[in-house]
């Protein structure tokens, strides 16, 4: 395990991975802490496998451990994520003022399946990447924001009373702004 | 040291318990049984199956057994139309959420779900089914992990954790997705931790995990022999 988690790392990665675990100092708990900075330090904002084994070798937390803390917390992810990230409330406010709509059609604007519909009705959680990885459509139970439903987050900016006109103007401006 | 002496009431019987003992324990001490699925004496409780809970007089919320320390003066009813009705619906729960089917599982008849089906009468299922169908690690070259068996008891968690030390098992994602994991999702076959000493198989209460080689209805688990391991080695949990 070893030699592998070291091999498949670059140098690089593997200095600010022990930096951040050494800045914890060993406090209980700081598996978290350290999961989420090695995440943001991530240019596709996720967590690759060789990561997770390479902090289960420094923290000495059994593998298991750390797969199941990064699989149990949402905030985690397990896959590359997209430049922009889209995040549309599925909040039971937002749903009244037509969030799956908005979902629906933001993930048919952006080419992406509708399959995984069937099997969770809707009600499970979403998290989709385009295959150019350019955005990732996500959902979450609540914003918290629910006199502005439907909320959609574009890049942590918080959209209130979005539709479908509103949703296709900010993917146009990022689009426009990357070219 | 000498540990205080507590007196308490189990369905109306003055016992004596000791400080920092469990409810569960007291009773069992005392030969009281309790109903529980998850809990495997030696290892730490963790009140994942909710059918040991009982009634303390004073409060109209129910306590687990396992994991609420007796206090001196406490009167505990273990047996009550309220507390089977609860206990039951536990384990229909359980069953709903995964693929049950004792026909074609190796522990039929020497199955802990289903003895305690059995023992609460269950004979039908009020609710609707909602299991997936999940995949058989068949990759180690010893025993076999069938998710579709498992109750999530955490049994095989712990005594990998708390008794052989190697923690190859844990528990992955949370609510109707929770499954028992090994390693980073690795295949059984290819978890580097495991020792194959094989002490989760028999500390599964059903036939999630099982031995190769037995048939519908031949594999008996010991989980005794897991108890009494904790006993010689003086660990307590």
């Amino acid at each position: 395990m070893h030699e592998m988690a070291k091999e498949l790392l670059d140098a690089g990665e593997r200095a600010f991975i022990d930096q951040v675990i050494v800045s914890k100092d060993e406090r209980p708990g700081a598996l978290l802490g350290i999961l989420e900075a090695v995440q943001e330090h991530h240019p596709h904002k996720y967590l690759p496998m060789e990561t997770l084994e390479y902090i289960a070798l420094k923290t000495q937390t059994p593998l298991s451990r750390v797969y199941s803390v990064a699989t149990f917390y949402a905030l985690f992810n397990l896959q590359p994520q997209g430049d922009n990230t889209i995040c549309i409330c599925r909040g039971t406010a937002c749903h009244t003022r037509g969030s799956r709509n908005l979902l629906e059609s933001l993930r048919l604007e952006l080419g992406l399946t509708l399959e995984d519909e069937s099997d969770g009705g809707g009600a499970d959680k979403i998290l989709q990447t385009t295959p150019d990885q350019k955005f990732t459509v996500r959902t979450v139970a609540c914003f918290g924001q629910c006199a502005l439903a439907p909320v959609v987050e574009v890049n942590h900016h918080i959209c209130g009373h979005a539709n479908e006109r509103t949703l296709q103007r900010e993917i146009q401006t990022i689009e426009r702004g990357s070219e | 040291m000498p540990q205080k002496k507590l007196s308490v009431r189990i369905d109306g019987e003055l016992i004596s318990a000791v400080e920092g003992q469990t409810i569960l324990q007291a009773a069992r001490a005392n030969g009281k049984r309790i109903p529980t699925l998850c809990d495997l004496e030696g290892l730490t409780p963790v009140g994942a199956c909710r059918l040991c809970i009982v009634e303390i007089s004073g409060t109209d919320r129910l306590f687990p057994a396992c994991t609420t320390p007796v206090q001196d003066g406490m009167s505990v009813t273990t047996v009550s139309p309220k507390l089977t009705q609860y206990r039951r619906v536990s384990l229909e729960l359980l069953f709903v959420e995964r693929n049950h089917v004792c026909s074609a599982c190796v522990s039929n008849g020497h199955c802990e779900l289903q003895a305690m089906a059995t023992e609460m009468g269950i004979s039908t299922v009020r609710f609707a089914y909602n299991y997936p169908k999940l995949a058989v690690d068949l990759s180690h070259p010893r025993y076999v992990l069938d998710q579709n068996r498992c109750i999530l008891c955490t049994r095989c968690v712990r005594v990998c954790a708390e008794l052989e030390g190697a923690h190859v098992w844990e528990v992955t994602s949370r609510g109707i997705h929770s499954r028992i994991v090994g390693d980073l999702n690795q295949k059984w076959g290819d978890a580097k931790g495991c020792t194959s000493c094989g002490k989760c198989v028999q500390a599964c209460p059903t036939g999630a995990l099982a031995e190769k080689g037995w048939a519908v209805e031949e594999m008996v688990k010991k989980n005794d022999n897991i108890s009494s391991l904790v006993r010689r080695r003086g660990v307590q949990a």
